[in-house]
């Protein structure tokens, strides 16, 4: 008994003091940033030739119906529930797709890497993918490209010359240049926040947290980013990892930004929950459905996203575009159906547009 | 009469294999090839480890949980010794291997010498190998590796994937030692009756730490082989392998309570479980489908092995 | 596992009348004295580095966090102590939130968007536990096939739709009778109720026979198939009761399931001293431990323990409990 007594104490011992050494976290990843200019002035671009891959020897595909199918990181979850409600509606206006989704329920590498490999066998036209890693993603993507399969990316990237084209919901730095402006317009340029993410292994986060961080120090010094918090894609964890934030830093923390769609509105709810509507005030990136209560009960003023049947929309017309030889290397910009004309930058991105804000006057022209 | 009731169980999935890959071949002209079968080899390899072993450990009447944390970890480690530490890319795969190994043999020391139940002391091994994986990777991923090391998992040799020579090799390997050695007979006995096997004067405790060592062995073995497969190391790799493992090694007939099972059989509950993913993908039904429809496989086949049983008995 | 329960001689726990008090608290409640002491050594520790951690509200979220996994726990636990195991517990409790609000939504009255989960919970564990015990299937293999079909089911039926726009009145997670969260109180009932049945009731009580020795309990008389089966359903109904402090603490259900929930549930009960063999330990113990890994959740954000290092030092302290309880239970073999 006092043996197990002993340990414990030792164990917490360990653990309080390797605490001390650990610098604030913030769960950035480490490639370069670019933040923005703090007034929006838009940065100069400098051209990028076309980086993509080609498929080799690919059949011509013109006017013919294809078999499309679209691989999301996992399926169930409203973020790619949405997506694929675009692919499905571009591939209806479209009339000469069969798209269908297919994925994983957990964003495993290894099951989308293993789901992708038996639609390449089963010889599908064309493939959509959101990557659970931009690496791991590659060879398989290749292999597809070599069977002269079309593959364009939606949401998450994989390397360049393992697709042809990818649809970016919106630039790493304008995402941090969003979240950031908004939370500062909220909480003043002086306050202190805290963010709640999925888990430091999911890149998207990762690039994001890491302008957001640049772009804060360039823009506003003196704020203070207090911790950043792992909550896995859980809403239950997600809503008390920010309940323990807000007991933990009580009035000295002014802000909770939400860097998914499953940790914004959990977060949304604690500080509902803990009466601290007004105190603290939460921003993120968010799905305007399960946000609507908070927003509309005034103790969230907006969340920011993109629009993710729009991105699924755009991904599906990109697809067909290419394999019809309309969408080719050197383009400029690229017109994707309903969406009009999008910009395609850093040589083969097709840029969505900027992400929406839901605030309590718009968010129920939005159901996704 | 315990060695006919073997044969009797993998005879009949031996069948079921058959049959499923017959209905399989006629549902999708794509899946009865060469080279889909040979690609099925190469993306079942890291399982088929695992679970061989998984086997030796489970006859013992253990179970090992930790195995796809001990993946991660050895992924990890075989960038971070490359990359932070400098070594050549073969030591520092070698030392991932090594530390994977120990893991290993941690599982083994602790469940023997403090007599922690397997799969306690697995269960809290799985989260601290992957605790360490994620704190030593610090969510950074290691990449870039030079264009021999994909030979192991992207190549092929005499045409077929490397990795399944692997595999290979290890699957007779592990057959002949279980079914022919004296070590094999040892693992048997105790996962019969642990108890009069030590009376016996059988080394229990060695060839408990022997087997779980060998498991983290094959799960670090798997780990390099999946870096090497997919060209980068994450944490979160191997997450879920135990389960997959364990479901191949039930399905092939070994006892949960130990002192039965084969290695024959595990590798017929792969093939199973592999030929079904695919097959059913390639016909056109989704992940989610395939899911309900392994779990009702498993418990069916168990179900009829028993029933069987029970009317011989 | 089962071979290990022949040499095992660890007893059921029988009140001792004889001995001083502590004595027998230590006896029969050691691992929970352990987890007791280890939660308040936490308290202490973290309180005296940052008094905020001690605050009402963060208490609060500390015993009420994990309210949902302790009962689960409690099911688990009896489950454990018969000898067997469920994996499915995790896919089982998102397929049972996904039904409950939906039903919610669809307009059906509150009781029956509560009382759906428990039911049902109850119809797929009696499929669970007439295949465990009366065809005699390893609960392993059982729990493992069903995780598989209630994950692709609830996804192949859903579609993966989330589900927003709960009702007010079916949040029964937020209530708050006499200022305590109803989570809280849901897991103390429950827990001291199940305690209370497990060590006075004579059927509660022959849960220990059935999980330490089968075959005595055969010769004595009880069924022990009869007992599993009762077993899992009494489990599916308390996963049933977890579903609903699941389902209803957010306005936003999603229908997968929380990764790992099984995992957390069968920890939460063995590091509670449920013995894997079977046969003993206590659902308090079960409850306790589910409290500590929410504590030490909170402690590590208090303590700025770098989240990458939060798995590990959880992780390691598992191990560390689990070798300080066979340490523990070593002399009085």
């Amino acid at each position: 008994m006092r043996r197990s007594m002993m340990t414990t104490l030792l164990a917490l011992a360990l653990s309080a003091g390797t605490s001390h050494a650990a610098p604030v976290w913030t769960g950035a990843d480490d490639q370069p940033t670019s933040p923005l200019a703090c007034d929006g002035a838009p940065a100069a671009a400098a051209p990028v030739a076309y980086n993509g891959g080609t498929p080799a020897k690919a059949p011509e595909r013109k006017g013919k119906t294809i078999k499309v199918v679209d691989v999301p990181k996992l399926v169930g979850i409203g973020y790619f529930n949405s997506t694929s409600q675009g692919v499905k509606e571009a591939a209806k206006e479209l009339g000469t797709v069969d798209a269908k989704t297919d994925g994983s329920t957990k964003a495993n590498i290894d099951d989308q890497i293993t789901l992708i490999d038996n639609y390449i066998t089963s010889g599908v036209d064309g493939i959509l993918f959101s990557a659970n890693d931009p690496v791991a993603i590659a060879p398989v993507l290749k292999k597809a490209l070599a069977a002269g399969i079309n593959v364009v990316g939606y949401d998450a990237d994989a390397e360049p010359d393992a697709r042809q084209w990818f649809v970016n919901p919106a630039t790493p730095n304008g995402v941090a240049k969003s979240l950031i402006d908004t939370l500062a317009k909220e909480i003043g340029e002086d306050g202190s926040f805290a963010i709640v993410t999925s888990t430091f292994t999911t890149p998207n986060q990762a690039r994001w947290i890491a302008e957001m961080s640049a772009y804060q120090a360039k823009c506003y010094p003196k704020m203070t980013w207090l911790e950043t918090v792992e909550a896995q894609e859980d809403n239950i964890l997600s809503f008390n990892q920010a309940n323990t934030l807000i007991n933990k830093y009580g009035s000295d923390m002014k802000g909770i930004i939400g860097m998914t769609s499953v940790a914004t509105p959990a977060a949304a709810d604690a500080v509902t929950q803990a009466g601290q509507c007004g105190k603290v005030s939460v921003v993120g990136l968010a799905t305007p459905n399960p946000m609507k209560p908070y927003i509309k009960d005034g103790c969230v003023k907006s969340a920011i996203l993109w629009s993710t049947v729009d991105l699924g929309y755009a991904a599906m017309q990109a697809l067909r575009a290419s394999a019809d030889g309309t969408l080719k290397p050197g383009d400029k910009t690229f017109k994707a159906g309903r969406l009009g004309e999008l910009q395609i930058i850093n040589g083969s991105q097709i840029l969505l547009g900027s992400p929406a804000v839901f605030t309590k006057d718009n968010v129920d022209t939005f159901d996704f | 009469m315990s060695l006919r009731t073997l044969l009797r169980h993998e005879t009949i999935l031996a069948l079921v294999a058959v049959v499923l890959l017959v209905a399989l071949a006629f549902q999708s002209a794509q899946f009865f090839t060469g080279a889909n079968l040979l690609n099925q080899g190469r993306l079942m390899t890291e399982v088929g480890l695992v679970a061989i072993i998984m086997t030796f450990v489970i006859i013992t009447g253990g179970i090992d949980l930790s195995v796809g944390s001990i993946l991660g970890l050895t992924a990890i480690l075989t960038g971070v010794f490359w990359q932070n530490l400098g070594l050549p890319l073969m030591a520092a795969a070698g030392l991932a291997i090594a530390v994977g190994t120990f893991c290993g043999f941690v599982n083994g020391f602790v469940i023997t010498r403090f007599g922690v139940p397997p799969l306690i002391a697995t269960l809290a091994t799985l989260a601290l190998y992957r605790g360490l994986a994620e704190g030593i990777s610090q969510a950074r991923s290691v990449r870039g590796y030079p264009d021999w090391f994909y030979v192991l998992g992207q190549g092929n040799i005499l045409g077929v994937p490397t990795q399944l020579w692997i595999l290979i090799a290890f699957a007779i390997l592990a057959s002949v030692l279980l079914a022919a050695t004296r070590i094999g007979r040892s693992i048997y006995a105790i996962g019969a009756n642990e108890v009069a096997a030590f009376f016996s004067g059988l080394p229990v405790n060695r060839t408990k730490i022997a087997v779980y060592t060998a498991s983290g062995f094959a799960a670090a073995l798997a780990g390099v082989i999946f870096v090497s497969r997919v060209s980068t190391t994450r944490s979160d790799m191997g997450t879920g392998l135990e389960l997959d493992a364990i479901t191949a090694v039930v399905l092939g007939g070994t006892s949960i309570y130990g002192g039965r099972g084969s290695v024959i059989g595990t590798l017929i509950g792969l093939v199973v479980i592999q030929s079904l993913k695919n097959g059913l993908s390639l016909a056109g039904i989704k992940a989610e489908g395939t899911a309900v429809l392994i779990g009702l496989m498993l418990i069916g086949a168990i179900l009829m092995t028993t029933a069987f049983n029970k009317r011989r008995a | 596992m089962a071979v290990l329960s022949q040499a095992s001689t660890l007893s059921t726990r029988k009140p001792q009348n004889s001995r001083p008090f502590i004595a027998r608290l230590m006896t029969d409640y050691g691992q929970e004295c352990v987890i007791i002491a280890a939660i308040l050594l936490l308290f202490v520790a973290v309180g005296l580095y940052n008094p905020r951690f001690l605050s009402t509200s963060n208490l609060t979220t500390i015993f009420s966090g994990n309210a949902y996994i302790a009962v689960a726990a409690i099911g688990m636990s009896m489950v454990i102590i018969t000898g067997h195991i469920d994996v499915s517990v995790g896919a089982l409790i998102g397929v049972l939130a996904t039904i409950s609000g939906t039903l919610a939504v669809s307009g059906y009255p509150v009781w029956v968007a509560w009382g759906a989960p428990i039911l049902l919970g109850m119809a797929v564990n009696f499929i669970v536990g007439w295949l465990v015990a009366f065809a005699r299937i390893p609960s392993i293999v059982v729990t493992l096939g069903m995780m598989s079909i209630l994950r692709g089911g609830l996804i192949s039926i859903t579609g993966g739709t989330w589900i927003s726009g709960l009702p007010k009145a079916f949040m029964i997670a937020q209530w708050k009778p006499f200022g305590l969260p109803f989570p809280i109180i849901a897991m103390v009932v429950l827990t001291l109720l199940a305690a209370w049945w497990m060590r006075n009731f004579p059927f509660g009580r022959s849960l220990y026979a059935v999980g330490g020795n089968p075959e005595a309990a055969k010769a004595t008389g009880i069924s022990s198939e009869r007992r599993v089966l009762a077993v899992f359903v009494i489990h599916g109904a308390i996963a049933g009761i977890a579903t609903i402090l699941f389902a209803t603490q957010l306005q936003v259900i999603q229908s997968t399931v929380p990764p790992n929930l099984e995992l957390t549930v069968i920890t939460a009960a063995v590091i509670g001293g449920v013995s894997i063999l079977g046969g003993s330990g206590t659902v308090i113990g079960s409850t306790l431990a589910a409290i500590l890994f929410a504590a030490i959740g909170s402690a590590l954000i208090f303590v700025n323990v770098s989240a990458y290092w939060l798995r590990a030092v959880i992780g390691g302290l598992i191990l560390i409990t689990v070798l300080a309880d066979m340490i523990r239970r070593r002399p009085k073999k």
